[in-house]
């Protein structure tokens, strides 16, 4: 589904990613899970359309990744919500831009709405939302544009913990209804394993993929998870991945 | 409801029941000094009613200029300018508007266009900065040559007055759109012409707003400029007339009705942009971060 060969981006003199190989199937969770600056966003930014690498390919459902365009929905760790837009207008943005008939969008935009839990606020203007609630709209706003890979950048890693929870099992949830292909980008371990079927361990400048380690959690999973013994185990060997010798 | 601190809405500060007075206290406080000056003014002109030998009127009478000027019967009379008061605010406003319109109707794509594209910036903009520093003034002998004693070199001379503050702004506010809401709109699907009129120009409005708050008052510079020198009606005109006959209380009328169109269409524009620029006012107060 998603194929990443050889790729490598030098930014001038700064190496920002070396030589990543990288397969993710299709409704496959994977998250990149590294410290800052190891070239994890570069990676989703690459696979978004937004940068080309310098060297090696992408492909992308069987043919090499082109523009950035709704197959390839991104979620931001800012939201990026367009501020003068209301959530209704923010969620209904690019099916409109697309040229769709309200018809076409109405129902699937009222049901993302329910899942994601902001119906009542469809005339709320995102400064009068709360972080988490904003990163539920662009997270409505990817999803309406059905897209094959959701490319989700750090969304929760400006939320207070609390919020960031609540988040994380309904991402937990979402993700159980509509089994999405999803690269999720984190500096969490926790999140990375409670979310994901794989987690790939990166390293620092030049990045590269360190370790690619399957998650053999049953699903559905929730928040209980945190605390059992087989994620803990994840959680040492992860650990010791990253920081070695400690 | 959602479980995470939900707010909606944030205009808090002061308890409501002090708005008014406060606002009353403010008004009453901004109003102190004028009227202070006025009376002292009307004060030291005494009996006669004039200062400096004549050359400057009491309030008073200027107040009385005003109204012969604004409600007097039109035509025959010692008093030239009697009830031509209206015509006379229509047509320099009716400039100014015309000048106005058609400056943003270019500035703001062109600014836009520079913003947004290096191009359009390599190709426009020196140009565009290296006819600014012209003053408008300067441009009156070229205008009137090309365009004659007509409305439209006045006209002309509004427009270029409004235009650099306008296209500067905008070109501004389209260089400084977040990123993130380009590549958002980009991986939505949209294209370039969308981007720019449903992104970047919305991100730039308020930068916009400046500009054309900026450049009408440029405008009304322009019309009285040129009204004096080249255009035979306004209220540059007769400005300009006024002096020449010796009715120093007409020209202070005219000057003090200048200034109040100015403080007017300046009002104007920023409940126009308090309209557009609702989630902006929102967003300052600080509702969710």
């Amino acid at each position: 589904m998603i194929d990443f060969h050889g790729v490598t981006k030098r930014y001038g003199p700064v190496q920002a990613l070396d030589g990543i190989d990288l397969r993710i199937e299709e409704a496959e969770f994977v998250a990149l899970l590294g410290p800052s600056g190891c070239g994890k966003s570069t990676l989703l930014n690459l696979l978004a359309g937004f940068e080309a690498p310098s060297e090696g390919g992408i492909g992308f459902a069987g043919a090499a990744i082109g523009r950035p365009g709704p197959d390839r929905a991104v979620v931001f760790q800012d939201a990026a919500l367009l501020p003068w837009l209301s959530v209704q207008d923010n969620v209904t943005f690019g099916p409109r831009m697309r040229g769709d008939a309200p018809a076409g969008y109405a129902a699937r935009t009222a049901e993302l709405l329910g899942l994601v839990g902001l119906q009542g606020f469809e005339d709320a203007l995102p400064s009068q939302l709360s972080g988490g609630m904003r990163q539920r709209v662009g997270l409505a706003r990817a999803l309406v544009m059905q897209p094959r890979a959701l490319l989700m950048d750090e969304p929760f890693g400006a939320l207070d913990a609390q919020t960031r929870l609540a988040m994380q099992q309904l991402l937990l949830d979402v993700w159980q209804t509509l089994r999405t292909t999803v690269l999720f980008v984190t500096h969490d371990i926790d999140e990375a394993i409670l979310l994901a079927d794989r987690v790939c361990v990166m390293t620092a400048r030049p990045g590269r993929i360190l370790r690619d380690i399957p998650i053999d959690l049953p699903r559905p999973r929730s928040l209980a998870l945190l605390t059992q013994p087989g994620f803990v185990a994840y959680k040492a060997d992860i650990m010791q991945a990253l920081h070695p010798g400690r | 409801m959602a479980r995470d601190g939900t707010r909606l809405t944030g205009v808090p500060a002061e308890p409501r029941w002090r708005q008014p007075a406060l606002a009353a206290l403010r008004g009453a406080s901004a109003l102190a000094l004028p009227l202070l000056i006025l009376a002292a003014w009307q004060w030291a002109g005494g009996e006669r009613g004039v200062l400096l030998g004549g050359a400057l009127p009491t309030p008073l009478r200027v107040w009385e200029a005003w109204q012969a000027w604004a409600f007097g019967p039109v035509g025959m009379g010692l008093n030239a300018y009697s009830g031509t008061w209206l015509g006379a605010v229509l047509f320099s406003a009716g400039r100014v508007a015309q000048g106005f319109l058609l400056a943003v109707a270019l500035a703001v794509p062109l600014g836009i266009l520079i913003g947004w594209s290096r191009g359009a910036a390599a190709l426009v903009d020196p140009t565009i900065q290296m006819l600014r520093p012209i003053p408008i003034t300067a441009w009156l002998p070229f205008s009137i040559a090309i365009f004659g004693i007509r409305d439209f070199g006045a006209i002309f001379l509004i427009a270029l007055g409004v235009f650099y503050p306008v296209v500067v702004n905008a070109t501004q506010g389209a260089r400084e759109v977040e990123r993130n809401w380009i590549r958002a709109a980009l991986m939505l699907g949209s294209g370039r012409m969308k981007i720019l009129l449903h992104v970047v120009l919305p991100a730039a409005l308020p930068a916009i707003f400046t500009g054309m708050r900026i450049g009408l008052g440029v405008g009304w510079t322009a019309v009285i400029v040129s009204e004096m020198v080249a255009v035979k009606s306004g209220l540059g005109y007769v400005l300009w007339d006024a002096y020449y006959v010796g009715r120093m209380d007409v020209v202070l009328a005219d000057m003090a009705t200048i200034g109040v169109l100015g403080l007017l269409t300046d009002r104007a524009i920023l409940l126009l942009a308090g309209r557009l620029l609702r989630w902006r006012a929102l967003a300052a107060h600080g509702g969710g971060r």
